[in-house]
């Protein structure tokens, strides 16, 4: 058995175990991506379903790493894990549709609700854009210094990807580089401003803050961590150095992801802990597709939080949702190309 | 802490319901001359509504002189200095308003002495302010 193989089968109980917990993360009111009331969760019906889900998980994940195992596929059994996981949470989701409960019309803004800004100011989520571009500077008076080839992939025994040194090359890699960081940078900007925010008092408000402000953290601690290897290409230290960078940014991901699913989607586990309403997530029912897929013309967020799991998903229903894809994906294209 | 609430049920058009209900925060002294209110993007997003139904919202607020709207600095209340201008009409309106929603809630059932507290409430907020 290989060592890859010897690592990914505990990785696909890992994700396994993710997807057992996932049902517990959401909102209090929303079951599989349903709103129901609250009190619903300890129903018998619930838990049949829950149950269910969780056998189709369980079930795909062992197949998926005998599969693994047996025959070294590791593609098809991240595939099989996949379909396993979202046949359980679609069927899951249309057994839980015929309990559901009416979500709430009322809707409330805080007016005097305090602004939120990104952590440090603009300025602390462009500087590794920033940091990238100065490099890009440093490069371009500097070119005769630059080795033949440049390392741009590492793995546990050192640099495993090579690049020839050509100005295309180079400056692709730094604008693949950049434009990573400014997309993250730009994903932290987007959930302050936007996405909504649901609890508008108490308990619910602070923690929903909270929770908002440590993913806008986590994208900008990785923007920082991913500015990383364009300067090791360029200036190759250390093994150690490189080991030790590996090692905190899974830590600081590890740390962050953590943190959110002890607090639950939205913060909800400190709304419910301190016995305030659930307020749903002021979604309709009837735009989840799938419990997946949010489509809603009608509202103006381009980011909603996600009704199944930990985190944010897009509105495919707002145009400017399709003009920000459509940018993320002719950039990475051209970087590709570049590259090549 | 300002709370403004919108039902989507309510016959009544969204962007009437955030006109009356920042009235009335105007009104009781909630929200002062000088204090901000949220960009009219912040609020759309927050309450799910179309930009347009808030910028809506704030021009009637606006032309009632309630707020000033800046290109940058957003919507801010200001010293409404035309609140005593006041045609006859509008005193008989509100009388004929007034009666109308009395009949209406005895009829739906609301006992009397209970509306006779809201009004009495409502006096004594009036002359408070």
């Amino acid at each position: 058995m290989s060592t890859e193989t010897m690592l990914f089968v505990p990785l696909l109980i890992l994700i396994g175990g993710l997807f057992h917990i996932m049902p517990g993360l959401t909102r209090p009111d929303l079951f599989f991506a349903v709103t129901v009331a609250p009190e619903f969760r300890r129903s018998s019906a619930a838990r049949r379903i829950l149950g269910r889900y969780r056998a189709i998980v369980w079930i795909a994940t062992l197949i998926a790493s005998g599969m693994a195992l047996a025959a070294g596929m590791a593609v098809a059994a991240v595939l099989l894990q996949a379909i396993g996981y979202l046949w359980g949470l679609v069927s899951a989701n249309r057994a839980v549709r015929a309990y559901a409960a009416a979500p709430s019309a009322v809707l409330e803004v805080d007016l005097a609700a305090p602004r939120e800004r990104l952590p440090g100011g603009l300025i602390v989520a462009l500087l590794p854009v920033l940091s990238l571009a100065a490099l890009g500077l440093w490069v371009g008076f500097h070119w005769d210094r630059l080795p033949r080839r440049l390392p741009v992939h590492w793995g546990i025994d050192g640099a495993d990807r090579w690049l020839n040194t050509t100005p295309a090359t180079v400056f692709g890699f730094l604008a693949v580089q950049a434009f990573v960081c400014l997309l993250l940078a730009g994903l932290a900007w987007g959930l302050l401003n936007w996405s909504r925010r649901i609890s508008t008092t108490g308990a619910g408000a602070a923690a929903e803050r909270h929770f908002r402000r440590r993913i806008v953290q986590l994208s900008i601690v990785c923007e920082y961590f991913l500015a990383c290897p364009a300067w090791f290409a360029l200036f190759q230290p250390a093994a150690a150095v490189m080991n030790v960078w590996g090692l905190a940014l899974v830590t600081a991901i590890v740390g962050f992801t953590v943190s959110l699913m002890r607090g639950g989607q939205g913060g909800s586990h400190a709304t419910v802990a301190a016995g305030a309403a659930p307020v749903g997530d002021r979604t309709p029912d009837a735009c989840w597709k799938w419990g997946l897929v949010y489509v809603n013309a009608a509202d103006p967020s381009i980011l909603v939080e996600k009704r199944f799991g930990i985190g944010y998903t897009l509105n495919f229903g707002n145009r400017w949702t399709w003009v920000v894809l459509a940018l993320l994906l002719v950039a990475p294209a051209a970087g590709l190309i570049l590259l090549r | 802490m300002i709370i403004l609430r919108v039902d989507l049920k309510s016959p009544a058009p969204v962007y009437r319901q955030i006109v009356d209900a920042v009235r009335i925060l105007l009104v009781n002294g909630d929200l002062s001359p000088g204090d901000a209110l949220p960009p009219v993007r912040r609020l759309a997003l927050d309450l799910g509504v179309h930009f347009n139904t808030v910028a809506e919202a704030y021009r009637t607020l606006e032309e009632e002189g309630w707020l000033e709207i800046g290109r940058r600095s957003g919507a801010r209340v200001v010293p409404r200095t035309a609140q005593n201008r006041c045609d006859p009409q509008t005193g008989e309106a509100f009388e004929r308003r007034l009666r109308e929603m009395v009949a209406e809630v005895q009829a739906r059932g609301l006992p009397r002495d209970r509306i006779a507290r809201e009004l009495r409430l409502l006096a004594k907020t009036l002359e408070r302010s």
